[in-house]
């Protein structure tokens, strides 16, 4: 009987052994079924750079679930007219790009963030080498991607953050108007909570990364009571982060997050409702809340949730009154090797057909300019108008300064909505933003 | 019954409390899980899994406060017809209805001396005029569905073929099953992986720990005490110095460096297993057959191999399960060119956590084997956990 259980784990190594040997090798994306909203583009217009029909190209992104669907679909016309095999790979490990570059085997291309940028700025392609068009973009989107003079990423995907969801049904119903100057809005919450609506859902759970909505919304304050040179001077480090103004902002902050009259559950409820769940409160019915500050992202998500809901009527946006400039997220595309198959996807990602691809496929925002007009979701296009008109574009606090600062700065929003001392958490930042900007 | 007995039940009372309690925490989340896979993302949306058995009849709200005036079909009052659909579409959500129901008609309030109904019921009037009573189903294979085949929509697989508009990468046909997103062909490559990452480092553990256990050489102490001690080696750190290795070597993405890298950091326990175990036979024994005029591979093969079995078992579950549920060595030695379950599951969710009705069904596609395993080989368990723990 032993002897029988010897052959059959015998057999079955070999088999798998076998069977490894066999099996298709490559993730490959097999793309012969037709999308009938990308066939109108003629394939005509994309240049292959050179690139066979059978080159690969290795991608690793964070993306996954429906996303990853939807880069399927932008990506699918250049598969089609060039043959180029994608080879993705996802995860949100970072531990993961770093070992691959640092092993010496990098994916060919990484849609990272912009840190990355920073952190490979010796190992990364520079973009107009590899035929990048340089003219579909604004500059306030090429600024953030440059490193030392040198253009390294693709602006590839962006977000508005400054916009604040509401329902226009609701306000209708109770009375309110949408605000135009901070003042406004500042009178229009107090209203809400003298009416005994909750104005705001400011859950912020996020795991790991819990605090990161207080720290847009915080962002956004400063944009409004500082403005935009003194965010950036906060990024280049000539503004400390223990300034006044900081402070200022999160006393403003605070005064909302951290009261239930102000928002859904008081300081417990902002720290203990997952962000997403945050999202929802003021669309439910009855509704949980009036607004909520969260980047365009939510529009999709919103639509999601409640499939029966319009944008417009029921679920609408208006961006933070008062602001100047707008702050937006924008995710790069690096690329670690200089492939024809590379240069064909950036020249692709950066032409008009891209950015319209890009547009159609409902995966946020396109920094392309040739994006302009193709946004099938109402939302969306008009998030596109408010990226075409503003003057300025800032970026996140905690994306752009290095070494650690961004997650130093979510624990530090979310102790200080647990009730810790402001002076200490402002000075522990203000320290962790200069070892970051000088380590 | 007598004193005594109730004395000795009374004082079982706080364990079986504490087991009864434990078992409750445990079971609750997978509980859970289960019946979130199994309901249709909608409802999963739209509620917890624990309202799963509750009473579908969303007419309580109107019944109680609507219809004794308009009827229990709502078309009682003519100029106020509850069943066209333009005039309820003017009162979609709590907040437009509640403010109707507050105005006077003709001068009479609206609910006359009835109560005005709370916001929550108000909101559930208005979707039950909105909808109507129709259930819908309360459970559906759809989320196992998707989660095999990989499927990456805002709908469902099946849905999303009835109306021709699948994603690119799926076929709608059987070969979907194979589709390297999904969970199926996961499955494929998790068994490639796990199997002889467990064999391989087991079978070798057993000759080493033979080795020290019974072959006389110099220094075998210290060199068992230098293998036990490269347990404390965490297999972070090694990673990239591997990985740049198996660069070099072509082993990157190949199924040969996973089970290699298994069998590396699998094996300093299996061997210290295997030697306490095998050190614990009687000296007799071998000795007998020693005489007998037997090898030592006789020795290993006829005596050491039947008498291990219980070891050799439970080592097998140990290492099957920690290979099968392990992420990061798959994630950077096969990443997405070979997918394994555990990396799929890790990406069945959007990067924001939307979708995860499909991720609990993939969470459970994956439990599946581990199970089967388990469960047919659980009666080694406690005796192998035992083998390295009273040595003799």
């Amino acid at each position: 009987m032993k002897k029988t259980l010897w052959q059959l784990l015998g057999l079955l190594v070999v088999s798998a052994m076998f069977l490894a040997a066999c099996g298709p090798k490559a993730t490959e994306m097999p793309a012969t079924t037709e999308m009938p909203a990308m066939t109108e583009a003629p394939t005509s217009a994309i240049d292959c750079m050179g690139a066979k029909s059978g080159d690969e190209i290795s991608m690793l992104y964070q993306w996954s679930g429906t996303e990853e669907a939807a880069l399927n679909q932008i990506l699918k016309p250049l598969v089609d007219a060039c043959g180029i095999v994608l080879k993705p790979e996802s995860t949100r490990d970072q531990a993961l790009l770093d070992t691959r570059v640092q092993a010496g085997t990098p994916p060919d291309v990484a849609f990272w963030q912009v840190a990355q940028l920073v952190q490979y700025k010796d190992k990364l392609k520079a973009m107009d080498t590899l035929g990048a068009n340089s003219g579909n973009y604004s500059a306030f989107f090429l600024d953030p991607v440059t490193v030392d003079g040198k253009w390294l990423g693709l602006p590839i995907k962006a977000d508005v953050k400054s916009i604040i969801w509401y329902s226009p049904a609701n306000f209708e119903a109770l009375g309110y108007t949408v605000p135009t100057t901070w003042d406004e809005l500042d009178a229009l919450v107090e209203k809400m909570a003298a009416d005994g609506n909750v104005p705001w859902s400011m859950g912020m759970e996020s795991g790991d990364a819990t605090g990161w909505t207080g720290s847009d919304f915080i962002q956004d304050i400063m944009l409004v009571q500082q403005g935009p040179d003194f965010v950036l001077g906060l990024i280049d480090g000539s503004v400390s982060y223990d300034d006044a103004g900081v402070k200022q902002a999160y006393e403003t902050y605070g005064k909302w997050a951290m009261d239930p009259k102000y928002t859904v559950g008081g300081a417990q409820g902002t720290l203990s409702t997952p962000f997403l769940e945050a999202i929802y409160k003021p669309f439910a019915d009855p509704a949980e809340a009036m607004m909520v500050k969260q980047s365009g992202f939510a529009g999709a998500e919103i639509a999601k949730q409640f499939p029966a809901l319009k944008q417009g009527t029921d679920y609408d946006f208006f961006v933070v009154p008062g602001i100047q400039g707008l702050q937006g997220s924008i995710e790069p595309m690096m690329a670690f090797n200089d492939t024809p198959a590379v240069r064909a996807l950036v020249a692709y990602l950066s032409s008009d057909l891209g950015g319209a691809n890009w547009a159609a496929a409902t995966f946020g925002l396109s920094p392309n300019n040739g994006a302009t007009g193709h946004y099938t979701d109402p939302a969306l296009a008009k998030l596109g108008d408010a990226i075409a008109n503003t003057k300025g574009f800032t970026p996140d606090l905690g994306d752009t300064i290095p070494g650690g600062f961004g997650s130093a700065e979510f624990k530090g929003i979310s102790s200080f909505v647990n009730g810790g001392d402001l002076a200490t958490i402002l000075s522990d930042l203000a320290a962790a933003q200069k070892q970051g900007l000088n380590p | 019954m007598n004193k005594e007995k109730i004395n000795k039940l009374l004082n079982r009372v706080p364990i079986h409390v504490v087991i009864v309690a434990t078992l409750i925490i445990w079971i609750v989340p997978t509980v859970g899980l289960l019946v979130t896979s199994l309901r249709p993302p909608e409802a999963v949306r739209a509620t917890g899994w624990w309202t799963v058995l509750a009473s579908q009849d969303a007419s309580g709200p109107y019944t109680q406060s609507c219809a004794e005036c308009h009827g229990a079909d709502g078309a009682a009052l003519p100029q106020a017809d509850l069943t066209d659909p333009e005039l309820v579409a003017k009162y979609p959500r709590s907040l437009q209805l509640l403010a109707m129901l507050r105005k006077d008609i003709n001068g009479q309030p609206h609910m006359g001396e009835r109560p005005i109904p709370s916001a929550q019921e108000a909101a559930d009037i208005a979707a039950y005029l909105m909808k109507g009573n129709q259930t819908e189903a309360r459970f559906t294979m759809n989320n196992y569905i998707d989660a095999l085949v990989g499927y990456r929509g805002d709908n469902t697989y099946r849905a999303d073929c009835a109306a021709g508009t699948q994603p690119p990468d799926l076929k709608c046909n059987l070969s979907d099953i194979l589709n390297p997103r999904g969970m199926g062909r996961a499955f494929v490559n998790s068994l490639l992986v796990t199997i002889p990452a467990t064999i391989i480092p087991i079978l070798f553990a057993a000759l080493a720990g033979y080795a020290f256990a019974w072959l006389d050489f110099k220094g075998r102490f210290l060199l068992f005490a230098i293998l036990v001690g490269l347990q404390v080696v965490p297999l972070q750190m090694t990673l990239v110095p591997i990985s740049r290795f198996y660069a070099q070597a072509g082993l990157n993405g190949t199924f040969l460096g996973v089970w290699l890298f298994h069998t590396g950091f699998g094996m300093p326990y299996a061997i210290y297993l295997m030697r306490n175990f095998l050190g614990t036979l009687p000296r007799d024994l071998f000795e007998s057959a020693y005489l007998d005029g037997a090898s030592h591979w006789t020795a290993f093969r006829q005596l050491v191999i039947p008498l291990a079995m219980p070891a050799i078992a439970s080592l097998g579950i140990f290492q099957f399960l920690w290979v099968w549920n392990d992420l990061l060595v798959a994630l950077v030695f096969l990443g997405g060119t070979t997918p394994v379950m555990t990396y799929q599951i890790s990406n069945m969710v959007t990067s924001l956590g939307s979708g995860w009705q499909v991720l609990t069904a993939a969470a459970f596609l994956s439990m599946l084997l581990p199970m089967i395993v388990f469960f047919s080989l659980q009666r080694y368990f406690v005796r192998g956990m035992l083998a390295g723990a009273v040595k003799g």
